[in-house]
């Protein structure tokens, strides 16, 4: 019986990883869409008010995007808690991903959440979900440090599952658009709160029924 | 030293033949441009019946029904003839449909008002048109040259004599019919039948315009991308596309004929407009390009 039970976690362990890395390797392909550089391409298309008045836009932006793609690895490869041998690895991914977010991507999504696209409600929710970002992630750092490390991975998958937001508010978005075809900003508005809220819902039930 | 030689000699013949070549077909396409350098030399007659006629373009064809039997309907298109010179023996002008515009060449007869008109009969679609003037209409047919490159080779005109008047104002009629009927999409629809089995089908669906078309002009004020943020691709193509309508772009693609064609205003009077757009109009159809790409590339992938 508990090898069956084994059985199954190594299946769905599996089932993550693929799914994981199906993902990623869409999430990079979006980032490399943005080398070489141009100021007039995806979504910067519909961005050039932004990008021709205010000169901190692209800096910004690219900030969030380069930076992003490494936060999801790090983000991964430090949640499987696992060294692999190496010495000092989930320390290290942990460490990557805590200072990019908490340096970089975080403040510059907060700064693009101001200008989202989809009127105020939408921006709400991306500078709320910035905010929160930071917040988990900082509250995590902490936790590690002061060597907390129950409460250190309860935080940690906070702000984990925030970081996989930018993942499942594009496959909203196929969603959304597939079945009903509303217009571009409605899903955006939409998707701008479907995209972290149930992660976040989830997590807090996983953790308070002590599964994580 | 020879051989180098002969080769240039026999390259130099060849690139004089081709420039001659090259030369012989420019006098044949711009024929109306030589008429009009010898216009001092011929005299010019019934100058009072120049202009553009615009009207219904019918022919038979054979069409399939929902269930698959054919049957002969009557297609209508748009389209214009332009008068652009009359002289004792000869008459130029040019034909407008779908988007090509050709030369024709013909004989007017001054006792029936009659016009015999010829398209220059190298494309497949050339034909000849034989119409009558009464007053300010142009009725008549036209017959293909080639019967079997066409689907109606036989096909009558109808035809008003109109101004061509750029106006920004002009916009689609608030009661036009919104629906794109040449780009059906497929989609596969399933449900779950009384005994619990599972069932796809499949229907095709057309794209609707939105009411923005009726407020958004592109040719009056300058577009902000808060503007058209919110417009799906068939809405800024509307918009874009209203702007070459007013200019008498003949378009090729049936979506646009169809919608604008439904209007009083639109004559088709060329196959190219792009010099004739204002650097405002130019400006927001280069907006609204990038709006579009960013639709067809972005709408409804994983990504922003």
């Amino acid at each position: 019986m508990l090898l069956v039970k084994k059985n199954i976690s190594i299946c769905f362990k599996i089932l993550l990883l693929i799914g994981f890395g199906y993902f990623f390797w869409l999430m990079l392909k979006i980032t490399l869409e943005y080398i070489p550089l141009d100021p007039n391409v995806s979504f910067l298309m519909i961005k050039q008010t932004e990008v021709h008045e205010r000169p901190e836009y692209l800096p910004f932006f690219y900030t969030h995007v380069y930076t992003s793609i490494f936060v999801l690895l790090s983000g991964f490869l430090a949640i499987l808690r696992k060294n692999f041998g190496v010495k000092n690895f989930h320390r290290t991914a942990g460490k990557v991903y805590i200072f990019l977010i908490l340096i970089c991507a975080a403040p510059s999504g907060i700064y693009m959440g101001i200008f989202a696209n989809g009127g105020i409600l939408s921006k709400i929710s991306f500078v709320v979900l910035g905010a929160l970002w930071w917040f988990t992630t900082y509250k995590a750092y902490q936790l590690a440090r002061q060597k907390r490390f129950a409460e250190h991975k309860h935080w940690m998958w906070r702000s984990f599952t925030l970081t996989l937001s930018a993942v499942t508010l594009r496959i909203w978005k196929v969603i959304i658009v597939y079945l009903f075809h509303p217009n571009p900003m409605d899903v955006y508005q939409i998707i701008a709160w479907l995209g972290w809220i149930p992660n976040i819902l989830l997590i807090e039930y996983l953790i308070s029924k002590k599964h994580i | 030293m020879k051989i180098l030689h002969y080769t240039l000699v026999s390259l130099l013949a060849v690139s004089l033949v081709s420039c001659k070549k090259d030369g012989k077909t420019d006098g044949k396409t711009k024929d109306s441009l030589t008429a009009k350098r010898d216009s001092a030399v011929i005299p010019e007659v019934h100058k009072e019946y120049y202009g553009i006629y615009t009207g219904e373009f019918a022919g038979m064809e054979k069409m399939t029904d929902d269930d698959g039997s054919e049957f002969d309907g009557t297609v209508y298109k748009r389209i214009s003839l332009k008068i652009n010179r009359i002289t004792e023996d000869s008459v130029y002008g040019q034909s407008i449909v779908n988007g090509n515009q050709r030369p024709i060449r013909g004989i007017f007869n001054e006792t029936s008002k009659s016009f015999v008109l010829d398209e220059p009969g190298n494309d497949k679609t050339d034909g000849r048109f034989e119409v009558k003037l009464a007053g300010d209409s142009m009725t008549g047919k036209w017959n293909a040259f080639n019967k079997k490159a066409v689907k109606a080779p036989l096909k009558t005109i109808k035809l008003a004599k109109k101004e061509f008047v750029y106006n920004p104002n002009f916009m689609l009629d608030p009661d036009s019919n919104l629906v794109d009927w040449s780009n059906p999409k497929d989609f596969v629809e399933k449900y779950t039948d009384s005994d619990g089995k599972a069932e796809s089908y499949t229907i095709s669906k057309n794209r609707v315009a939105s009411e923005a078309v009726f407020t958004l002009n592109a040719s009056k004020q300058k577009l902000a991308e808060k503007d058209i943020k919110n417009l799906r691709k068939l809405d800024l193509e509307i918009i874009k596309n209203s702007v070459f309508a007013r200019h008498g772009y003949s378009f090729k693609k049936e979506t646009y004929r169809n919608f604008f064609e439904q209007t009083d205003w639109y004559i088709p009077v060329s196959g190219n407009v792009d010099k004739d757009l204002s650097p405002m109009e130019k400006e927001n159809v280069a907006l609204l390009n990038r709006f579009i790409k960013y639709a067809e590339d972005k709408y409804d992938s994983f990504g922003r």
